[in-house]
C-alpha cells in the first residue's frame, strides 16, 4: 500500500508532462490524481494508527541493504496532511492557473514536488531522503519561477541557493556518517549509532544535519530564504509551501534527533531549545514589522517552526506530542491562511494591508472563513492552535523549562496581536480609495471557498475532537521514543 | 448533559441570529430574548437543589491523555452569576433591539452577544480548569469583536484590540498558571483541587502560580494597572457595556478568585497581592469617576471601582468579606446595568451624555429619571435600597479584615464618598436642574425602558425584603465557596453600630465632595494621578517602541543581501562545529605522507591549483575551465580506484556542463569585481575555516573502522541476485533503483523549470526594445 | 562556431557515438556502462551535432521530441517496477527471463529501468541544449 503513495503522484505527473498539449485537462487530470492521493493517504492512516508499523523492501532487498519505505504513524499522518493540502490547493488551482501556466507545466511539478513530499516522509534511508529533498527542491524552486516576473526570480534565487547549501551539507553529512557507520539505514543506523563507542564523528555528523535540515525547517539564524521568497510564489504553490516545505525539515529533524542522535541529548537537545526559542521570537518580530499579508504569515511560519523545535528539544513523551500536534495544526491553518490571501487580492487587487479593507462588511463569509485559521493560529481556544501551543507550553512547565515556557507565551500574545492587525486592516477597516490602486471587481467564486472552508471546517474539527488528535500524536510520539519496534520493523525481528 | 445542551443551544442561537435577523429584523431583539429568560427560568428553578446542596454535572473526557475533560457542574456560585448573566443578558436583547434600530451589521451583533453569553455560562458552569479556560478566551474574542462593532472606526478597532491584548496577555499567564496548579494538584478538575489546597499552598511553585492566576484574574477584571482598557471598551455600544463590561464579564475575574479561593486562599500572599491590589483599584477607580463629564466614563469608572472593591473582599478572604462580595456583586449588577441602559436610553433619546448637557429629564422622560434616581440611589447606598445593605456589609467585612483594617476602611470610606458625589452629580442636575431641558427627539420606546425599569426596581424591591436572597441564593453561593454551611441575615436596620456611623460620614463627605465639585469644577480637570491616567498613552508607546524595534531587528537579520545570508550560515555550521571540536578531547593522527601514492598527490596538487586559479581569477572562462580541471581531475581518482563508470560519468558531465556553461556565460553582463578587500578576507576566512573543520573530521573519519555489511552483501549479491556483474550499474537500477527513479525526477524536473525560465526571459526580450 | 570541418567530422562522428552509447546502454549491467551514461554519450552526440549544425538539424537527429523522451523515460523507469507488484512482490523487485541473449545478457526489468534511465538523460540535455541554443 505504501508504494501507491509515491506511485500516484509519479504516474500523475508524467501523465501531466507528457500531456502538455492539452492543457484544459490538466486541471480534472490533477484533481483526479489528488484525490487518488487522498484515499491512499487515508488508507495508509488506517493500517498503522493501531500502531503497527509499515515497511516495503524496495526490489525485495533485505534492509539495511536496499531502500527500505517506512510508514510509522509520525510518516503516515505527514502523508495525510500532505494529501489532504495538495487535494485542497488542487481545487483551489483552478481560478489561479491559466492554460498557459499549466501547459508550461505547473500541474506535473505540481505532482512531482508532492512526490517529493511523499517520498520525504515515507524513506527509511538517509540517502535516499537526500535524492527526495532533491527532488522537492528542484520542483519547488520550478513552480517559483514559472511564469514569474525578475523580482520574483530573485526570491526563488535566493531560496533555491540557500537550500543548495543545506543539501550540500546534507551529503557531507551523509558520506561522514557512513564513513563511521558503514550504513545509511536510519534504523540500523539507530541500532547502530547506539552501540558506538567513541561518538565524537556522530557528533559532528549530528549537528551538520542539524544545520542542514535546520536550513530546510527555516529556524533561526538560517530562514533568510523563506520570507525572500514566499511571497514572491504565486499562491497556490505559496500555500504548499507554507504548509509542507519547512515541515519536511522539521520531520526530518524529529526523525534523526529522536531515533539515531540521542547520545548526548544535553548537548543537542539544549542547542535545539535555545534555536527554538528564538526561531520563535525572531519570526514573530518579524511578522510585526511587515504590511504585506502574506509577509506577515510568512515570519509567522517561522515564529510557529520554533513551537514544533521547542517539542522535540524538550523530548518528553509529552513534547514530542505536542511537536506532532503543532504540525498537524500548522498545515492546515497555515496553507489556509495563503489561500485567503489569494482570494482577498483577486478580490481587491492588493496584498498591502494598508490598501486593503472593507471584506468584513462586503464578504462576510470569507471574514469567517479568514477568522477561524487566523484565531486558531493565535492559540485561541478551542481552535486547533490553542490544543497544540497547551501541549507544548504543558510539557515545558511539567519539566520545570520556564523561560522557554515563557517566551513562547509571549510569542502567543505576539501572534495575536499580528493577526488582529490583519483583521482589522485588511477586514474591519474601510478600503482606502486611491488613484492606482481599484478593486479588480472579482467576487469569490465557490472553487476557491470550498478547499478553504474544507480546512477551516478541519481546524475547527481538531479542535474540538482534540482528544483522538492528541492520541494520535502521542502515539506517534511513543514509537518516536521506543525504538525497538521502529527497528524490528525494518530489519526484522531477529536482528 | 442539560448543561451542555443549554449552551449547544446559545451557541446555535449565536450562530443563526444573523439569519433570522434577516427575517425578522426589528423584531429580531426580543425573539431572540425569550431563550434567556427561559434559561433564568431554569436557574431559578434549581435554587431548590442547590440550596440543599446539590449540583448539576457533565463530564465528557476531552482529552484522555492530558485528563483535560469538558466538564460543567452547577452550583451555588455559579448560580448567582449565571443568573445574572442570563436575567440581564435577556434585559440587553430586548434593549438591543430597540437601540440599535436597523442601522449597521446588526445580526452579526446579536450573534457576538449570544456568543458572549454561551461562553460566560461555559465558563462559570465549568469544573475543569482547561474547560474555563476555553471559555474564558472565548468571552475575550466575543468582547472583542463587539468592542469592533463600528469597525470602521479606528477608535473602536484600537479599544478592540487594546482590550484583547491585555485580557488575553492576562490570559496566556492564567493558562500557565493552570497548568502548572493542575500538575502540582494533579488534576485540572476543581473537586479534586479543593481537597489537595494545602499541599498545593506549600508546594514550592504556589507563589508563581498564584501570581500567573492573579495576571489572569486582573486584567479580566480591569485591575490596576490593567485598568485601562476598560474606559476605552466604552467605544463599543451601550447594550455592550451594560452587559460586557460593567454586568458580566469584567465580574469573571472575581468569580475566579472565589471559585479557586478553596483551593489557593488563606494564604499571606492571597491577602496581601489581592487585597492591595483591590483596595488601589477601588479608590482610583473612584477618584477617576468623579472626573469625567460623559455619563458613560463616569460608569466606566465607577465600575473599575466596584471592582476593586470586589477584588478587595476576595482578598481580605473571611466570610463576612464573602457575603459582602456576593451581595454586592448582585447590586452592582443591578444598578451598574441599569444606569448603562439609561444612559444609553437617554443618548438614544437626545443624542447626548454629556451630563453639562442634560437638564430636567422628569419632565421629558419621567420613568427613565425615577429609576435613575433608584439605581443611584443604590449606587450611593441610600437606605431603603439593596445598595446601603451591601455597603453595610462591605464596611462590615473591611472593619474585620485580617491586616490594615483602618487602612482598608479609610480608602473604602473615600470611595464610597466620591460614589455618594457621584450619583449626585448624575441625579441632581440632569434630572431636576434647568427649566426647557435638552430636547428629546424621539421618547425612549417600553423596550428601552424595561431593562432599567426592572433592574433599579429590584435594587429597591430585594433591598426592602432582603430575606429573599439570603436563605435562597447566597447561602449556597457561600457554601461553594467556603465549604461551611451558614445562615445568613439580612436587614436595613442593625442598630446603632460603627458600621452605621462609617454610612453616615460616608453620606456627608460625600455630599461635601458634590459641593466642591459644583464649586471649583475646573479644579476637578487638573491633571491628577497623572501616572496613572498614563498608563493608556503608556500602552501606546510600548506598542510603537516595539513595533520600531521590530523593523529595526527584522531589518538587521532579513536584509536582503545573499552573501550576507550565505555568510552568516556558513558562519552558524562552523561556530558550532568549531565550539563543539574545541570541547572534546580528541587526538587527531594525520595521514602518513609516504603513504600517499604520487600520482594521488599530483591530483590533489592539480586540484587545489585549479581551485586557487578558480578563486582568483577575473575571467570567467578561466574560472570555468579551472572548474572543468577540477572535474576530470576527480574523474581520475575515481579512474585510478577502479571506478570506470563513475569516471565516464562524470568525464561526459565535466564536458557537457563546460558546455552549457559557456552558453550560458554568453547572455550575462559582463564580470565585475563588486566586492571589497575587507569582505574578500572575510570570505576567505569563513571559506578556510569551514574547509579546515571538514578537513578535520574526515581524518577522524579514517580512524573509524564501520563494518563492511554493505559493499559485502552487494559485491556477493550482484551476480547471484541481481544478475548483473558491473556493480555499479546494479546498485543504480536495482538495490538502489528508488534513489535513480528520484534521481530522473529530478533532471526531468530541471528540464521543466530551465526550459521555462529561458521561455520567460525571451518573452521579456521581446517585449522591449 | 559553424565549420565546415566539424561538420563533416560530425557526420561521421555522431552515428558512431550513437552506436557507442547504445552498446554502453545494453552492455552496462555486466561491464562499464548503463543508461546514464549512455544517455549522457548520446547527448553529447546531439550536442556536438547542435553546436555545428544548429538547432534544427539537432531537433530532427533527435527525431523525437525532447519533452517527450523524458516523460517517455520516466514513464518506462516507472512501469518497469511494477511488474513486479502485479506478481505480488515489492514494487521493482527484478523479474528476469530465463533465456541469455548475446552482449546483452539476461533480459530483466531492471535492463527497462535503465532504458528509462537512457532516455530521461538524453532527453532533458538535449532539452536544455536546444533551448539554449535557441535562444543565444
Amino acid at each position: 500500500m505504501i508504494i501507491s503513495i509515491l506511485i500516484i503522484p509519479l504516474l500523475g505527473g508524467i501523465i501531466l508532462l507528457l500531456s502538455s498539449k492539452r492543457p484544459r485537462w490538466h486541471f480534472t487530470v490533477n484533481f483526479l490524481v489528488s484525490s487518488a492521493s487522498l484515499i491512499a493517504a487515508v488508507i495508509v492512516l488506517t493500517q498503522t494508527v493501531s500502531g503497527r508499523i509499515l515497511t516495503l523492501q524496495i526490489g525485495n532487498w533485505p534492509a539495511p541493504f536496499g531502500i527500505t519505505l517506512v510508514a510509522d504513524l509520525l510518516s503516515s499522518v505527514m502523508v495525510l496532511l500532505t494529501a489532504i493540502i495538495g487535494w485542497a490547493v488542487a481545487i483551489y488551482a483552478n481560478k489561479y492557473v491559466n492554460a498557459h501556466q499549466a501547459g508550461e507545466g505547473f500541474f506535473a511539478l505540481m505532482q512531482l514536488m508532492l512526490f517529493g513530499i511523499y517520498g520525504a516522509f515515507l524513506t527509511g534511508d538517509m540517502f535516499n531522503l537526500y535524492v527526495w529533498f532533491e527532488v522537492l527542491l528542484i520542483a519547488s524552486f520550478s513552480l517559483m519561477t514559472l511564469g514569474s516576473t525578475s523580482r520574483q526570480t530573485e526570491g526563488a534565487f535566493k531560496y533555491v541557493l540557500l537550500n543548495l547549501v543545506a543539501s550540500a551539507f546534507f551529503l557531507v553529512g551523509i558520506g561522514l556518517l557512513y564513513g563511521v557507520a558503514g550504513t545509511l539505514n536510519m534504523a540500523d543506523l539507530a541500532r547502530k549509532a547506539a552501540m558506538m563507542e567513541n561518538t565524537i564523528v556522530l557528533q559532528t555528523v549530528a549537528l551538520i544535519f542539524m544545520v542542514s535540515f535546520g536550513i530546510k525547517a527555516a529556524v533561526f539564524p538560517l530562514y533568510f530564504w523563506l520570507p525572500a521568497s514566499y511571497h514572491t510564489a504565486p499562491i497556490p504553490v505559496a500555500a504548499i509551501f507554507a504548509g509542507l516545505l519547512t515541515k519536511v525539515g522539521v520531520y526530518a529533524l524529529i526523525r534523526v534527533f529522536s531515533l539515531i542522535f540521542i547520545h548526548d541529548t544535553n548537548f543537542t537537545h539544549t542547542i535545539l531549545l535555545i534555536v527554538a526559542g528564538l526561531t520563535m521570537l525572531s519570526g514573530v518580530i518579524g511578522a510585526a514589522a511587515q504590511n504585506d499579508f502574506r509577509r506577515i504569515l510568512s515570519f509567522h511560519i517561522i515564529s510557529q517552526i520554533g513551537y514544533m523545535i521547542m517539542g522535540l528539544a524538550l523530548f518528553t513523551p509529552l513534547a514530542v506530542a505536542g511537536a506532532v500536534f503543532y504540525i498537524i495544526h500548522h498545515i492546515i491553518v497555515k496553507s489556509n491562511l495563503f489561500l485567503i490571501a489569494g482570494i482577498v487580492e483577486r478580490i481587491h487587487g492588493s496584498f498591502d494591508v494598508s490598501r486593503l479593507g472593507d471584506v468584513y462588511k462586503k464578504w462576510p463569509l470569507l471574514a469567517l472563513l479568514f477568522f477561524i485559521p487566523a484565531f486558531s493560529l493565535a492559540g485561541i481556544p478551542p481552535l486547533s492552535g490553542f490544543w497544540a501551543k497547551l501541549t507544548v507550553i504543558k510539557a515545558g512547565l511539567d519539566i520545570r523549562q520556564f523561560a522557554i515556557v515563557f517566551v513562547a507565551l509571549g510569542v502567543g500574545l505576539l501572534t495575536i496581536f499580528s493577526m488582529t492587525k490583519i483583521w482589522a486592516q485588511v477586514f474591519w477597516k474601510e478600503q482606502p480609495i486611491t488613484k492606482e490602486h481599484r478593486n479588480t471587481g472579482n467576487n469569490p467564486v465557490w472553487m476557491e471557498l470550498i478547499p478553504v472552508a474544507f480546512l477551516a471546517l478541519l481546524t475547527i474539527i481538531i479542535g474540538l475532537l482534540a482528544g483522538p488528535v492528541f492520541e494520535i500524536s502521542n502515539r506517534a510520539a511513543e514509537q518516536l521514543l521506543n525504538h525497538k519496534p521502529y527497528i524490528e520493523a525494518v530489519l526484522g525481528g531477529g536482528r | 448533559m442539560e448543561l451542555l445542551l443549554m449552551l449547544l443551544a446559545v451557541f446555535a442561537l449565536a450562530a443563526l441570529a444573523p439569519l433570522l435577523y434577516s427575517f425578522t429584523r426589528g423584531n429580531t431583539g426580543w425573539l431572540l430574548a425569550i431563550f434567556p429568560f427561559m434559561l433564568t427560568a431554569y436557574l431559578l428553578l434549581n435554587i431548590p437543589q442547590t440550596m440543599t446542596g446539590h449540583s448539576v454535572q457533565f463530564d465528557w473526557m476531552w482529552i484522555h491523555g492530558l485528563d483535560i475533560h469538558l466538564a460543567f457542574y452547577l452550583d451555588g456560585l455559579s448560580l448567582i452569576f449565571s443568573i445574572l448573566v442570563t436575567g440581564i443578558g435577556g434585559l440587553i436583547l430586548l434593549f438591543t433591539g430597540q437601540y440599535l434600530g436597523n442601522a449597521g451589521l446588526i445580526g452579526r451583533f446579536y450573534s457576538y452577544l449570544l456568543l458572549f453569553m454561551g461562553s460566560m455560562l461555559g465558563l462559570l458552569w465549568a469544573s475543569d480548569l482547561i474547560t474555563l479556560f476555553v471559555f474564558w478566551e472565548l468571552t475575550s474574542i466575543s468582547s472583542y469583536l463587539l468592542i469592533g462593532y463600528n469597525h470602521e472606526d479606528e477608535q473602536s478597532r484600537r479599544a478592540a484590540l487594546q482590550a484583547l491584548l491585555i485580557t488575553a496577555g492576562g490570559g496566556l499567564l492564567l493558562l500557565a498558571g493552570f497548568l502548572l496548579l493542575a500538575q502540582i494538584g494533579g488534576s485540572f478538575s476543581f473537586h479534586i483541587l479543593r481537597s489537595s489546597g494545602r499541599s498545593i499552598q506549600h508546594h514550592a511553585l504556589y507563589p508563581l502560580i498564584l501570581i500567573l492566576i492573579l495576571f489572569g484574574a486582573f486584567t479580566k477584571s480591569a485591575q490596576f494597572p490593567f485598568h485601562f482598557w476598560l474606559p476605552n471598551a466604552m467605544k463599543a455600544p451601550t447594550p455592550v457595556s451594560a452587559f460586557l463590561h460593567s454586568a458580566t464579564m469584567v465580574k469573571a475575574g472575581i468569580y475566579l478568585l472565589a471559585r479557586l479561593n478553596p483551593v489557593l486562599g488563606q494564604t499571606e500572599l492571597w491577602h496581601m497581592l489581592i487585597s492591595t491590589t483591590g483596595a488601589v483599584t477601588m479608590l482610583m477607580g473612584a477618584i477617576l469617576a468623579i472626573r469625567q463629564v460623559d455619563l458613560k466614563k463616569i460608569l466606566a469608572y465607577s465600575t473599575i471601582s466596584a471592582l476593586g472593591t470586589l477584588v478587595l473582599l476576595m482578598g481580605l478572604d473571611t466570610k463576612a468579606a464573602f457575603k459582602a462580595a456576593l451581595v454586592f456583586l448582585l447590586v452592582h449588577s443591578f444598578y451598574k446595568g441599569a444606569l448603562f441602559m439609561i444612559t444609553g436610553a437617554i443618548d438614544h433619546s437626545t443624542g447626548s451624555r454629556d451630563i453639562r448637557h442634560l437638564s430636567n429629564l422628569k419632565k421629558s422622560m419621567p420613568m427613565l429619571s425615577v429609576s435613575l434616581i433608584l439605581a443611584s440611589f443604590s449606587l450611593a447606598g441610600l437606605p431603603p435600597l439593596l445598595g446601603f445593605i451591601s455597603k453595610e456589609l462591605v464596611y462590615e467585612a473591611k472593619l474585620q479584615a485580617p491586616n490594615a483594617a483602618w487602612l482598608i476602611t479609610s480608602f473604602g470610606v473615600l470611595a464610597n464618598m466620591l460614589m455618594v458625589a457621584l450619583a449626585a452629580t448624575i441625579v441632581l442636575r440632569p434630572v431636576f436642574s434647568g427649566k426647557s431641558g435638552v430636547a428629546v427627539k424621539h421618547p425612549p420606546s417600553a423596550f428601552l425602558l424595561v431593562g432599567p425599569i426592572i433592574l433599579s426596581a429590584l435594587g429597591l424591591v430585594v433591598g426592602l425584603y432582603p430575606q429573599m436572597i439570603a436563605a435562597s441564593l447566597l447561602e449556597p453561593a457561600l457554601i461553594a465557596i467556603q465549604a461551611e454551611v451558614t445562615t445568613i441575615k439580612l436587614a436595613l436596620w442593625h442598630g446603632v453600630n460603627p458600621v452605621l456611623l462609617l454610612s453616615l460620614l460616608t453620606f456627608l463627605g460625600g455630599v461635601i465632595i458634590y459641593i466642591l465639585t459644583r464649586l471649583y469644577p475646573d479644579h476637578f480637570k487638573k491633571p491628577l494621578l497623572s501616572q496613572v491616567m498614563k498608563a493608556d498613552t503608556m500602552y501606546d508607546d510600548a506598542l510603537d517602541k516595539f513595533l520600531k524595534l521590530a523593523k529595526q531587528i527584522t531589518l538587521f537579520i532579513q536584509h536582503g543581501n545573499l552573501r550576507y545570508y550565505l555568510f552568516v550560515t556558513l558562519l552558524t555550521i562552523s561556530g558550532l562545529l568549531l565550539f563543539y571540536l574545541l570541547t572534546e578531547q580528541m587526538a587527531i593522527t594525520l595521514p602518513v605522507l609516504a603513504e600517499i601514492r604520487v600520482s594521488d598527490m599530483t591530483l590533489l596538487v592539480l586540484i587545489l591549483l585549479s581551485a586557487l586559479m578558480m578563486v582568483l581569477t577575473g575571467s570567467r572562462i578561466l574560472a570555468i575551465v579551472a572548474l572543468g580541471v577540477i572535474g576530470y581531475a576527480v574523474a581520475l581518482i575515481f579512474f585510478s580506484y577502479g571506478a570506470p563508470d563513475l569516471a565516464m560519468t562524470q568525464f561526459s558531465i565535466e564536458t557537457l556542463s563546460i558546455i552549457v556553461f559557456v552558453l550560458v556565460l554568453r547572455k550575462l553582463p559582463k564580470f565585475s569585481r563588486l566586492s571589497g578587500r575587507l569582505s574578500k578576507t572575510r570570505d576567505a576566512f569563513i571559506a578556510l575555516l569551514l574547509g579546515g573543520i571538514i578537513t578535520v573530521i574526515s581524518f577522524l573519519v579514517m580512524h573509524q573502522q564501520p563494518t563492511k555489511e554493505a559493499s559485502t552483501f552487494f559485491t556477493e549479491n550482484s551476480y547471484t541476485a541481481a544478475k548483473g556483474k558491473n556493480i555499479v550499474n546494479v546498485i543504480l537500477v536495482d538495490f538502489r533503483a528508488l534513489d535513480t527513479l528520484g534521481e530522473i525526477t529530478v533532471l526531468a524536473i530541471a528540464a521543466i523549470g530551465i526550459v521555462g525560465m529561458l521561455k520567460l526571459k525571451n518573452q521579456k526580450g521581446t517585449s522591449s526594445p | 562556431m559553424r565549420s565546415l570541418i566539424l561538420n563533416t567530422a560530425l557526420r561521421f562522428i555522431a552515428p558512431i557515438m550513437f552506436l557507442f552509447s547504445f552498446f554502453l546502454l545494453v552492455r552496462g549491467h555486466n561491464n562499464p556502462g548503463g543508461g546514464f551514461i549512455a544517455g549522457l554519450v548520446a547527448a553529447a552526440a546531439i550536442t556536438l551535432y547542435t553546436l555545428s549544425s544548429g538547432v534544427s538539424y539537432g531537433r530532427r537527429l533527435l527525431q523525437i521530441d525532447a519533452r517527450l523522451l523524458t516523460g517517455s523515460g520516466l514513464l518506462l523507469a516507472l512501469i518497469s517496477g511494477i511488474p513486479a507488484i502485479t506478481s505480488g512482490q515489492s514494487f521493482m523487485t527484478g523479474l528476469w527471463l530465463e533465456k541469455t541473449i548475446i552482449v546483452i545478457g539476461k533480459l530483466g526489468t531492471p535492463i527497462l529501468f535503465d532504458a528509462g534511465v537512457f532516455m530521461v538523460v538524453l532527453g532533458i540535455t538535449s532539452n536544455i541544449i536546444f533551448e539554449l541554443m535557441e535562444h543565444n
